[in-house]
């Protein structure tokens, strides 16, 4: 990675394998599965200890579900903080991202009045110290984010919290009051989804205090004031204050590693597992909790997660039959998968050193592509000017070959992006309309035919020229010389980005390619004025894309939204603008701005490399894939 | 010679505080800064600022400088890593321990083996083991760390099930230490590349050694072969060798990326890869000043046990 991580603002899967390999490693009961043998057969035995295999160097290393951006990562939530402390909604049934409802810890949220009031009851979940998980520990997260909103991952300016005129909580009940209307669907899947009831145990700001000692867990949220700026939230009511005070400790105590195994703080748990060891090194072992109220009590007696430091020593380690749930990496992978409709992946034969291994895949909820940057003063000024035109992006993605990158290199494992919303896993989103295909199909003769009548020369294998600059939107002279930055230290994402610089270059399209590490892709890749000193990226493929988590429905706002921070190329477009208000305020469906997105280009589409999924034969339960990265290893079990 | 180690010290405080001063201010200029490395690039401008403001890189870079030096001198503070979510001189407090005991032990393999071959070597010099220790030496220096491994742990740990695939596990020294069968493949991996160098480095020094006046007298005394090898051409011979332990030093702390890599052990290597790849500014400084202790203690040591071991060296 690698680093491991995605944000709210910012769900950039890591180019590495090793992120791959984490979103491909979920696994929820029920449901359709992409692809693959799906498990063992035979009598369900209980007991057993199960080794899953993180991603390469993506141990976890933050207990606290609070965390600041830094710590928001998939191998931090999804494999390690929520087997411990249930989010209030878990989202991911069977192959899909949809709301799970048996899952959660509340019943489906109710929208009234418009959308402006929306009442979620609480199911009867006991903590591990036999408290029950109270509509109140909702609002003390609540009264968290309120005073802390700049130290959450997941905050962004106008949104939960800021759009809350009141919540309060009573009996088992919390009603959320709105400022202004939000789309059900948005508000479900993107904010309330935020939310992870904390325990009374955590109201406290010193070792030994009791449980709820401090007044941020039990105040109300209206009793929490603050006084906001544009960068600082300063406590003013007592209670805002005992929430500061509650933070520092929690947060505190989140950097002691050693402890966390240990501390009575973070043994309180309302999850299916608990912590009996951690260690720096990334070692994990749960244990099943006794006092977990779900409905899927966990069957193995210990869930064991190991470190590696690379994707060929995880590979050594299921070649030794030492892990029971891992990734084969694609440089290991022995004979290809094949494709199957858009979505379907058939895996091929298993490597030969992993026959106590069925393999499988499954799509992740996240999209590919890259950024242009449409103020881009590179090319002597013109290739903002360049990317703003429309033929010129629809001719660039039209020499994508998607299918055949897929089937030639991630193997057969892959998925294509279409356009803003994932067509893959199959999903309640995604517009039939695009189900039926590539808008922008590899069509070679198209694309020069495309930019031949809007005024290029075109020079397959040099560089086009701008003959007609009323035509091109270009001055004429102009070459067609662009500038692609992208991730190093990816066999793959080399091998992709060398294959479309060919097919660029057949209708003349002239690639510079450079290659930079994740951080610095990233970092040269944010929005930028034309008129600023430092504009001049073109465009920039950090190998990853978008994942879409916690913000679970694939809405734009912070994509493609005029302005929005994650709007890397920083592409403006009133109707895009307008089709996304209405996906997060009205009660649109996303297919419109779906449609809109895939025929616009904002970026390039890209597919996806997917990784395979080692699971020992003997192990059941674990298929299908959960495409939001969750694991349930309380669903998993050994067979005899 | 005292004055020789004071002057010496003193040359070595202020390389320290240059190569620190060097990776501080290159830090500073990363596209992106520190804080969209720790918080990924799609940081809002709030959070960016927060961020700053916590970690003080919203004052002038003097300003930094002059906080993480203060650090430094009160409380050996060198940092806190987001990455891993502990401070730097716990994470380096962690790792050397590891990479101390696979280099050092991989080092003292290599000599242990490498300085009897050289002498072999030298024995036989012209014949066929010369030369098959020769090509040998050559393969092994040739050899890339990554396929000898990967060929180690296939063949032997899991075809052959005789070591472990992967190395110890544990965390601490002691732990690592009671493990010895996972330490053979991995030290053995890293030892080639050592025994290939060092016993060409004994070989030549042997050579260059027996052609010495003294190895002349001593014949002409009556000594025997033995005792002219061993007694008086060795003991010269190992002098290049004990100057070349006291370069490695660097190296020995800065662990080995590749064998780390392949062998699942996380050392020095891969934090100061990681530190470097990852933009971890703290942690990049943190290792490189470590790194740059190591090389300057390291120089000072060869250089004085090189007037140690031959008495014709003095310092003034």
């Amino acid at each position: 990675m690698n680093s491991l991580r995605w944000t709210r603002q910012g769900r950039h899967a890591v180019a590495a394998s090793a992120v791959v390999a984490v979103l491909a490693l979920a696994a929820c009961g029920g449901g359709s599965s992409a692809g693959g043998t799906t498990g063992a057969t035979g009598q369900a035995t209980s007991g057993g200890t199960v080794y899953f295999a993180e991603g390469a160097q993506a141990a976890p290393n933050y207990i606290f579900p609070f965390a600041a951006l830094q710590y928001f990562s998939t191998t931090n939530l999804n494999q390690f903080q929520m087997l411990m402390y249930r989010p209030l909604y878990w989202f991911g049934k069977g192959a899909t991202p949809d709301l799970n409802l048996p899952l959660s810890l509340a019943n489906a949220p109710k929208y009234s009045d418009g959308g402006k009031t929306i009442t979620v009851t609480m199911k009867p979940y006991k903590w591990s110290n036999g408290e029950t998980v109270t509509a109140q520990d909702v609002v003390f997260w609540m009264n968290m984010m309120k005073v802390e909103k700049l130290n959450w991952a997941g905050y962004a300016a106008g949104t939960i919290p800021d759009d809350l005129a009141s919540v309060t909580a009573s009996g088992n009940t919390v009603t959320f009051t709105l400022n202004t209307n939000a789309n059900s669907n948005w508000y479900t899947y993107n904010e309330l989804s935020q939310i992870t009831p904390m325990p009374m145990a955590w109201d406290i700001s010193a070792a030994g205090q009791k449980s709820g000692s401090e007044a941020c867990g039990t105040a109300s949220f209206q009793d929490v004031t603050v006084t906001s700026t544009s960068s600082t939230v300063t406590p003013v009511s007592a209670a805002a204050k005992s929430c500061a005070a509650v933070y520092t400790y929690l947060t505190g105590q989140a950097k002691k590693l050693s402890s966390y195994a240990t501390s009575p703080l973070w043994a309180v748990v309302d999850g299916p597992w608990k912590l009996t060891h951690f260690d720096t090194s990334g070692n994990v072992t749960m244990v099943p909790n006794p006092k977990y109220s779900g409905p899927v009590k966990p069957k193995l007696a210990k869930f064991v997660e190991l470190p590696f430091t690379s994707d060929s020593a995880e590979f050594n380690a299921l070649a030794a039959g030492k892990v029971d749930v891992g990734y084969v990496p694609p440089q290991d992978i022995s004979s290809n998968a094949t494709t199957t409709g858009t979505c379907g992946i058939k895996p091929g034969a298993n490597n030969p050193r992993l026959a106590n291994y069925n393999i499988v895949a499954g799509s992740t909820w996240q999209i590919n592509y890259f950024p242009e940057n449409f103020n881009s003063t590179g090319n002597g000024g013109n290739a903002g000017k360049i990317f703003d035109q429309l033929y010129f992006r629809q001719a660039f993605q039209m020499l994508v070959n998607q299918p055949v990158y897929i089937q030639h290199i991630f193997k057969g494992y892959g998925v294509p992006t279409y356009g803003p919303v994932p067509v893959c896993p199959q999903n309640s989103f995604a517009s039939s309309e695009l189900s039926l295909g590539n808008p922008y199909a590899y069509n070679p003769t198209k694309a020069k035919a495309l930019l031949k009548a809007n005024g290029w020369t075109v020079k397959p294998g040099g560089t086009d020229t701008c003959n007609d600059a009323s035509k091109c939107g270009v001055p004429a002279g102009t070459p067609l010389d662009l500038d692609l930055q992208y991730v190093s230290g990816s066999v793959s994402e080399d091998q992709l980005m060398q294959a479309e610089k060919s097919s660029w270059a057949q209708a003349g399209i002239h690639v510079n390619m450079t290659t930079g590490t994740f951080d610095t892709v990233l970092g040269n890749a944010v929005p930028c004025g034309s008129s600023s000193s430092n504009c001049s990226w073109q465009m920039a493929n950090w190998g990853g894309g978008w994942i879409f988590a916690p913000d679970y429905y694939p809405s734009g706002e912070d994509l493609f939204q005029t302005g929005a921070g994650s709007n890397s190329g920083s592409y403006s477009d009133k109707t895009m603008d307008s089709l996304i208000d209405a996906t997060t305020k009205g009660n649109s469906s996303l297919s419109q701005y779906e449609v809109y997105g895939a025929k616009q280009l904002p970026v390039i589409w890209q597919p996806i490399g997917l990784t395979a999924t080692e699971i020992n034969k003997k192990l059941a339960g674990v298929t299908p894939l959960n495409p939001l990265t969750n694991i349930n290893p309380e669903t998993w079990y050994f067979t005899k | 010679m005292t004055g020789y180690l004071i002057r010496r010290v003193g040359q070595a405080i202020v390389v320290v505080f240059g190569v620190v001063l060097l990776t501080f201010i290159l830090s500073r200029i990363i596209p992106g800064g520190a804080a969209r490395a720790a918080l990924g690039p799609k940081a809002t401008p709030l959070q960016i600022h927060t961020f700053n403001v916590a970690n003080h890189y919203n004052v002038s870079i003097y300003q930094q400088f002059w906080i993480y030096c203060w650090d430094i001198v009160r409380h050996f503070y060198l940092g806190y890593s987001y990455k891993y979510n502990q401070s730097v001189v716990s994470l380096i407090e962690g790792r050397i321990p590891k990479t101390l005991v696979l280099v050092g032990l991989s080092t003292l393999f290599a000599l242990i083996v490498a300085i009897p071959l050289g002498v072999l070597q030298v024995v036989r010099r012209n014949t066929p083991v010369d030369y098959i220790l020769t090509g040998a030496s050559f393969v092994g220096y040739a050899m890339p760390a990554f396929l000898l491994g990967e060929l180690l742990i296939l063949w032997f740990a899991i075809d052959l099930h005789w070591f472990q695939f992967e190395a110890p596990q544990s965390t601490s020294v002691i732990g690592i230490l009671s493990d010895p069968a996972g330490l053979v493949l991995p030290i053995f991996s890293l030892a080639a590349l050592t025994i290939a160098a060092f016993s060409r480095y004994m070989r030549s020094s042997m050579m260059e050694a027996l052609t010495e006046d003294y190895i002349r007298t001593a014949r002409a005394k009556g000594a025997s072969p033995t005792r002219v090898l061993f007694r008086h051409a060795l003991r010269n011979a190992l002098i290049p060798i004990i100057t070349l332990l006291g370069l490695t030093l660097p190296a020995i702390v800065g662990g080995a990326i590749i064998t780390e890599t392949v062998f699942n052990y996380p050392g020095m290597g891969l934090l100061t890869t990681n530190a470097a790849t990852q933009n971890d500014v703290p942690l990049l400084i943190g290792t490189t000043f470590i790194a740059a202790i190591a090389t300057v203690v390291g120089n000072l040591i060869a250089d004085v046990l090189y007037a140690v071991v031959d008495p014709r060296v003095r310092y003034a």
